[in-house]
């Protein structure tokens, strides 16, 4: 029995590793440090499984934990500039001017995330990615719904503005 | 049964004998059909075998809806949907098909899957088509376009096994359940797919996933 | 080229949802912090939290937390999911089929490889009445099917692929390779 509780978890860890992964890589910026966010967050739900109250809600409780994960790492690499690098898109080609489906769009993209401040990085991607209600996200934070939706219309404010700065270059 | 309902059923099968009706009845359905329903069924069934088309299932949806207690009209109508979707399926796909294959593609019919799609797979599959046509029925139903799922299941119908096909499906619809638009997972994972298949090929001795 | 404002944040949020990829190596690193020592006790506990049957889920989330609670238990039993299965050379291949229904009487499988009739296939329970399962031989194929609990309510296979309506109740569908 014991080996199929394992085996029955690795599924669990396998059908929201994606899901999960999303978030905590546009979330933190680098993909190792969302990577030990991840684990950490699929450990620590196992260990503690039998507090998840509502049985229902598992995924959503999971992602509580990885919300939380990702907090403490974030303040980690607080002092470190780290660029979110995909494939061979290399720091050098960044530019300002880029069109949006082009690989420098990503740059763009990841560059407007980083200049968010945590809290409202973390609002606009639960609210507009993670497409969660307020008060999933008030449940999942520990903050007012009022509180959200204040940084979800600030984040939504200055990655305006800082797209089209981009663009006017 | 009771005596009661033995002699309605005697009854009921002596007035189809006599009216000619009951000549081809499956006699599941004499027990689970009133006898107006029962005619109209049937004569869908007789028209069916009259076309050489797969009678079982029309009398495995005449019963399924006998099952669920449904309204006889709309028992017929199902039938003759699927006599027309089966109709249509074995145009597409040719009349050597088996009855799993034109289920199948009666299925992928109902799906929206254009009947050309069918017989393009019909053409580029040497093998049975039965799991590849419930694949692509399963991707539309699971809300990928069915344009993008023809288009990915065609992809690999020349050279993916069924296995390989059938876990293809799986993995789209991981995806899609974890956010990613339909069309997008189904051709993202129609590369990996690929990609697989053509490694296996230049590698035959590399075990298959259990 | 200058654009409305709102253009650039959605092209930005519409990239954002796409999936992102991780390493499924991330899979084994967890599995193997999890068998170690200090994990083994709780095993148990995992197990019979994992098997606990689920209310209806609203959210997407926990749409799929039930989805994937009930396509697991499928997954970690000891046979091959009821989804897609490629037989060996016999003509029938035996499929498993799983329903969590907490408190249930009887629990049939119904479908048209038994003539829809609930008396053929009833399905067993699990010690304490909340997994029901049942084994059936089925030839290749694209088979509907549902479960019939205390031989009046319908329910559909939440692990498994949904079939067309009919007749105003549930159905699924499973595919036999062949």
């Amino acid at each position: 029995m014991r080996a199929g509780d394992q085996a029955a978890y690795a599924v669990l860890v396998a059908r929201y590793r994606a899901r999960l992964g999303r978030y905590a890589v546009h979330m933190l910026g680098d993909r190792d440090d969302a990577e030990e966010a991840l684990q950490d967050a699929f450990v620590r739900a196992y260990r503690s499984i039998s507090r998840c109250h509502d049985d229902a809600r598992f995924g959503a409780w999971l992602f509580g934990i990885l919300v939380n994960r990702c907090r403490t790492a974030g303040r980690r690499t607080a002092r470190r500039q780290r660029m979110f690098v995909r494939d061979d898109v290399s720091l050098a080609r960044a530019t300002a001017a880029e069109a949006p489906e082009s690989p420098d769009w990503d740059v763009t993209v990841r560059r407007a995330l980083d200049r968010l401040a945590p809290a409202l990085r973390e609002a606009f991607l639960l609210k507009h990615v993670e497409e969660l209600e307020y008060d999933e996200m008030a449940k999942l934070t520990g903050a007012k719904v009022s509180a959200l939706k204040m940084r979800v219309m600030r984040a939504r404010e200055q990655l305006r503005a800082l797209l089209s700065e981009v663009e006017r270059v | 049964m009771t005596t009661v309902h033995r002699v309605a059923s005697l009854a009921l099968a002596a007035t189809l004998l006599v009216t000619g009706v009951a000549r081809a009845q499956d006699p599941r359905l004499l027990h689970r059909l009133d006898s107006t329903t029962l005619a109209a069924v049937g004569a869908l069934l007789d028209s069916a075998r009259t076309a050489e088309l797969p009678v079982e299932p029309l009398v495995q949806r005449a019963l399924e809806g006998a099952a669920k207690h449904a309204e006889p009209d709309r028992i017929v109508a199902a039938v003759r949907r699927l006599a027309g979707e089966l109709g249509v399926a074995r145009d597409a796909l040719g009349r050597e098909s088996s009855p799993a294959e034109l289920d199948a593609g009666a299925s992928a019919l109902r799906a929206a899957v254009r009947p050309e799609d069918l017989t393009l797979l019909r053409q580029r599959r040497t093998q049975s088509l039965t799991v590849a046509l419930a694949a692509l029925t399963d991707l539309v139903v699971g809300g990928v376009p069915p344009d993008s799922a023809a288009a990915a299941v065609l992809a690999l119908a020349a050279r993916a096994r069924d296995d390989q096909i059938a876990d293809f499906r799986r993995a789209v619809e991981r995806d899609i359940a974890l956010g990613a638009t339909p069309a997008a997972a189904a051709a993202v994972r129609v590369d990996a797919t690929l990609h697989e298949v053509t490694n296996a090929a230049a590698n035959p001795n590399t075990p298959r996933k259990p | 080229m200058f654009e409305h404002d709102d253009d650039a944040l959605n092209r930005m949020i519409d990239r954002l949802r796409e999936p992102v990829e991780m390493d499924p190596r991330l899979d084994a690193r967890v599995m193997a912090r999890v068998a170690s020592r200090g994990f083994r006790a709780r095993a148990a506990l995992v197990w019979e939290w994992l098997r606990r049957p689920r209310a209806v889920a609203i959210s997407p989330i926990a749409g799929l937390g039930l989805a994937a609670a009930a396509a697991l238990l499928v997954w970690a039993l000891p046979a091959h999911s009821p989804q897609t299965v490629t037989p060996p050379a016999a003509d029938v291949t035996p499929v498993q089929f799983v329903v969590v229904a907490p408190g249930a009487e009887s629990v049939s499988l119904v479908g048209d490889f038994n003539d829809w009739d609930a008396r053929l296939t009833p399905m067993r329970a699990d010690r304490d009445g909340r997994l029901w399962t049942v084994t059936i031989p089925l030839p290749a194929g694209r088979h509907r099917y549902a479960f019939l609990v205390n031989g009046a309510r319908w329910l559909a296979d939440p692990s498994a692929p949904r079939a067309p309506d009919d007749f105003g109740t549930p159905s699924s569908v499973v595919t036999v390779g062949g």
